[in-house]
């Protein structure tokens, strides 16, 4: 720092103790809220400390289910928001690099009508041609499948610039040796670009995983089959459960496990993660 | 733009952009262009048939009271997001790259929100301020301010703004902090020879390099509170009270999926469309400008 | 090991841009031959088309008799040293050198002997295990050597490989590379811009300038009997002194703008007007005798210890003018010297088209 001031130290220290609190309470809240009964969530004010009851939640939650939100086991929907995160996470991360290979590495015709065939797609987010998609789902028999709840989520423009990207900065020359080296395009796929792009690819599985995991909209519409829940989407229909007042406590517990595995995944690849959000989007 | 030495192979490229390509003409050509043309359809009830009306659902759309008020919900939403988050943002990130041992401490417990879903954060806070028991909705009582969303409109629009905000902070704050520390410290250096101030260093030599951050974070912002946040809405207050909080693709939802008006739901859908074009063509102009820098 | 012939080899870029223009050149087994010239003098697409990183548009190229227009990099038999090593880098010093071979279909006994074997000759025995980010320039280039040695090409190319290297590793990298071809006899065709190198590594050298080829032959013939203007200005440093004019009366002297520039012992025998007369700044003798003089205004003189350049104009005009003398000599501080060139180191060039006048 230029200058050394005692108070503007303590003012910002006061600055991020604030924000931290303002981040953190929410989901202290929703802890503390997961360890009581619910006869702790009938009246104000709630507790601000943990109860007794955390165990009996989470297990009641993990094996049985909210009963009025169909009943469906939140590590069932725990699971099928793991497949549906990684199905999406691996599908991207496939279908980008090809598409990211093939774009940088070979002259052909219409290459740039493919390239600004996947631009465009960064432009429209799914939300906001939601029912015509539906429509294509259900003509295509998709509603309720496994390949309907990833596939559709699979092209990515965002996953494919940044391999692109990262591909125009690999030296030429590399690709010259290898062909010298008598390396055809599928070998030097294999032994130079993969393994060069391996932080690459470890950086946007964090981002895609948190992407994937995340969904809510589309599952919501293209799944009314329980074995599909995911855990997201299933608290919505917790909290919005009709004529019966939600049970906080409950849904509570599983917004906790359903933030989990995210939350994890960046706090303990934090190095990672920042890079690869800071260096895809800029 | 590409290599100069390239492979020769006739086909094998085709194959490689094959998957992206087919699944991008299957689930989203295909559905926009669906979406073209039943904005100029009516449909009846049962789907049966159809008759062509040419633009007469956008007429009826720029007709309808509740439509242009989702309009302004919309966009007092997606201000408030973007201002909230970018100003508290930028003040953590300052503070944060002034601190120098803590930092990364300070970095981790600011950055998780990220990996929170949108639909989490807005059941949290839903279940924070909720009026009969929220410890928030609480405290404001005692400070004399009586909260109640499930009736208030503006309550509730309130609720969705500070919970979308929650969420986006994290990513508001990495860039920001991205932004500042590539910012030399040897001008800040000569600012303060120069006698600048704190405060006056700021504003005049950090915010205006700033420039190329805060504005791609304001676009990002405008899209995330536009678009992604319909799940939080969803989860929450389902665009209620009496549509105090129903965005254009809340209303999108509501007219195709619960309203099933399949043409006029189309006709908001291809509004969407022009509006993030609009978006992304601003943003483009934005980044030749940056190449230029 | 094999030869190498290229026939009117000309490459058009798109937008007709004309990088190498019918270029002729034979290279035999074993020689060392060096293409020199200025950057985008077409030098290095001229190699890359040899490696076949480059299309040919016409002419042939062929590798022992063969052509090879079209045939793939990875199948001309050839190896390459590129100027920034161009190793891959998340392999092993061993595995970079194994790659091409196990490529091939080579079985494993063979690549680990041949490996063994370039590794010893260029000292990385001990490294073979270490990935290229932990090996400092010289041993990088050094490893992308050894790549190209395993192969056991019929040809080895490089690409200014002594480009990325400071000053004083260089001038060891080239010792070591001139040894490396002696004892491997392999055929080398080696692109750099600097003269000096080529000067010292080639048997051959091939001058190019604007995609074209000006002058092929050993160091010693370029730099003695430059066939045009731009190889004599190319070849020796500093470089080459010009003088231009017109011979005035008798044929004896040579006049610029109404004012004599130089001045010979006899008529130099030649018709025509004007000249271009070149002088080397090491031949150029600060002393009233010798059989072309010319009187020379100093400006300022370097120092560079086993030698001296003196720095100046021509008395006459403002072409200027360089002189090289031994750095004990010890000159007269005068402003105006009077300086002697003997007949055999004088060149002559048409003004027009550059080219060699033989007197």
């Amino acid at each position: 720092m230029v200058e050394n001031r005692p108070l503007a130290n303590i003012l910002t220290h006061a600055v991020l103790i604030l924000g931290v609190f303002f981040l953190c309470f929410p989901v202290w809240m929703a802890l503390v809220a997961s360890t009581h009964g619910p006869e702790a969530m009938a009246r104000a004010p709630i507790p601000l400390w943990f109860g007794d009851q955390g165990l009996a939640n989470y297990r009641e939650i993990l094996s049985g289910g909210v009963a009025h939100a169909g009943g469906v086991p939140v590590g069932k929907m725990m699971l099928n928001s793991l497949l549906m995160a990684l199905g999406i996470t691996f599908g991207k991360i496939a279908v980008s690099l090809l598409a990211a290979f093939a774009i940088v590495y070979f002259r052909f015709p219409f290459r740039m009508g493919f390239f600004w065939m996947i631009f465009v797609t960064l432009m429209l987010p799914v939300e906001v041609r939601i029912l015509p998609t539906y429509d294509v789902m259900v003509k295509l028999g998709m509603l309720n499948t496994w390949s309907g709840l990833i596939v559709p989520l699979i092209a990515s423009a965002t996953a494919t610039f940044l391999f692109r990207q990262f591909f125009l900065t690999i030296p030429d020359e590399l690709v010259e040796a290898a062909r010298i080296d008598r390396a055809g395009p599928m070998r030097f796929f294999w032994d130079i670009l993969l393994p060069l792009s391996r932080t690459n690819i470890a950086a946007i599985f964090i981002i895609l995983f948190i992407y994937g995991w995340n969904q809510y909209l589309w599952p919501l519409i293209i799944t009314n089959d329980e074995d599909l829940y995911t855990v997201v989407m299933g608290i919505s229909r917790m909290v919005n459960a009709g004529e019966s007042r939600p049970v906080w406590h409950l849904i509570m517990a599983t917004s906790v496990l359903a933030m989990l595995p995210p939350v994890l995944v960046v706090l303990a690849m934090q190095r990672l993660f920042v890079k690869g959000l800071v260096e895809t989007e800029k | 733009m590409q290599k100069r030495v390239t492979f020769n192979t006739k086909t094998l490229p085709y194959l490689l952009v094959g998957p992206q390509i087919a699944v991008t003409l299957v689930f989203f050509f295909w559905p926009s262009w669906q979406a073209l043309e039943s904005a100029l359809y009516i449909e009846d009830a049962f789907g049966l048939s159809r008759d062509f009306v040419g633009l007469r659902n956008f007429r009826d759309l720029l007709n309808d009271d509740v439509y242009l008020a989702s309009f302004g919900v919309s966009f007092f939403f997606g201000i408030a997001v973007t201002f909230l988050t970018m100003a508290l943002a930028l003040a953590l990130a300052s503070a944060a790259n002034r601190v120098l041992r803590a930092a990364t401490a300070y970095r981790t417990m600011l950055i998780w929100p990220y990996a929170v879903a949108p639909a989490l954060a807005g059941v949290i806070w839903y279940f924070l301020m909720n009026p009969s028991l929220g410890i928030a909705s609480y405290w404001l009582d005692a400070v004399g301010v009586d909260w109640n969303h499930y009736v208030n409109g503006d309550q509730a629009l309130l609720l969705v703004i500070i919970a979308a905000s929650w969420k986006q902070i994290s990513y508001n704050f990495l860039f920001f902090l991205a932004g500042l520390q590539s910012i030399p410290q040897s001008l800040i250096e000569a600012a303060a020879i120069d006698r600048a101030g704190p405060m006056r260093r700021f504003w005049t030599i950090i915010f205006p390099l700033l420039t190329p951050t805060t504005f791609f974070l304001l676009v990002v912002n405008l899209v995330y509170a536009f678009f992604d946040t319909f799940s939080l809405i969803h989860a929450t207050t389902q665009g209620g009270p009496a549509n105090a909080t129903s965005t254009l693709v809340v209303k999108v939802y509501q007219t195709g999926f619960v309203g099933q008006d399949y043409g006029s739901s189309a006709a908001q859908s291809v509004i969407l469309m022009a509006i993030v074009i609009a978006m992304t063509f601003v943003q483009f102009r934005y980044i030749d400008r940056r190449v230029n820098y | 090991m094999a030869h190498l012939s290229l026939k009117s080899l000309t490459k058009v870029y798109p937008g007709n841009v004309t990088a190498v223009e019918a270029a002729d050149l034979d290279v035999a087994d074993g020689e060392f031959v060096v293409l020199v010239g200025p950057s985008g003098c077409g030098k290095s697409t001229m190699l890359r088309m040899i490696a076949g990183l480059e299309r040919i548009t016409s002419g042939t190229l062929k590798i022992d008799d063969k052509v090879v227009n079209d045939v793939e990099p990875g199948h001309r038999n050839i190896a390459m040293v590129f100027q920034n090593y161009a190793l891959y880098p998340h392999m092993s010093v061993r595995r970079n050198m194994a790659y091409g071979l196990k490529n091939e279909g080579k079985p494993k006994a063979e690549i680990e002997a041949r490996i063994n074997e370039a590794a010893q000759m260029l000292r990385l025995t001990e490294y073979l295990d270490r990935k290229p980010r932990q090996l400092s320039g010289g041993q990088r280039q050094r490893v992308a050597m050894g790549r190209a040695i395993v192969r056991q090409p019929a040809v080895f190319l490089f690409d200014e490989p002594l480009s990325n290297l400071d000053a004083k590793l260089r001038t060891e990298l080239r010792a070591e590379l001139k040894a490396l071809h002696d004892r491997l006899r392999g055929t080398f065709v080696y692109v750099t811009h600097d003269q000096v190198e080529a000067m010292s590594l080639a048997d051959r050298i091939v001058v190019m300038n604007a995609g074209r080829i000006e002058q092929i032959g050993a160091p010693i013939a370029l730099y003695s009997r430059p066939e045009t203007r731009f190889v004599a200005e190319f070849i020796g440093s500093p470089a080459m002194n010009f003088v231009e004019g017109v011979l005035g009366e008798g044929g004896a002297v040579l006049v610029s703008e109404g004012r004599e520039v130089l001045q010979f012992d006899r008529p130099i025998g030649l018709a025509g007007s004007g000249f271009v007369v070149g002088l080397r700044p090491e031949h150029m003798k600060p002393s009233k005798g010798g059989f072309a003089r010319l009187r020379f205004r100093r400006v300022f003189d370097e120092q560079l210890g086993a030698d001296t350049l003196i720095h100046g104009t021509l008395d006459s005009g403002p072409t200027r003018v360089i002189l090289r003398v031994d750095g004990a000599l010890h000159l007269p501080d005068a402003e105006r010297l009077e300086v002697g060139v003997a007949r055999e180191h004088l060149h002559l060039f048409d003004p027009k088209t550059g080219l060699r006048i033989d007197t």
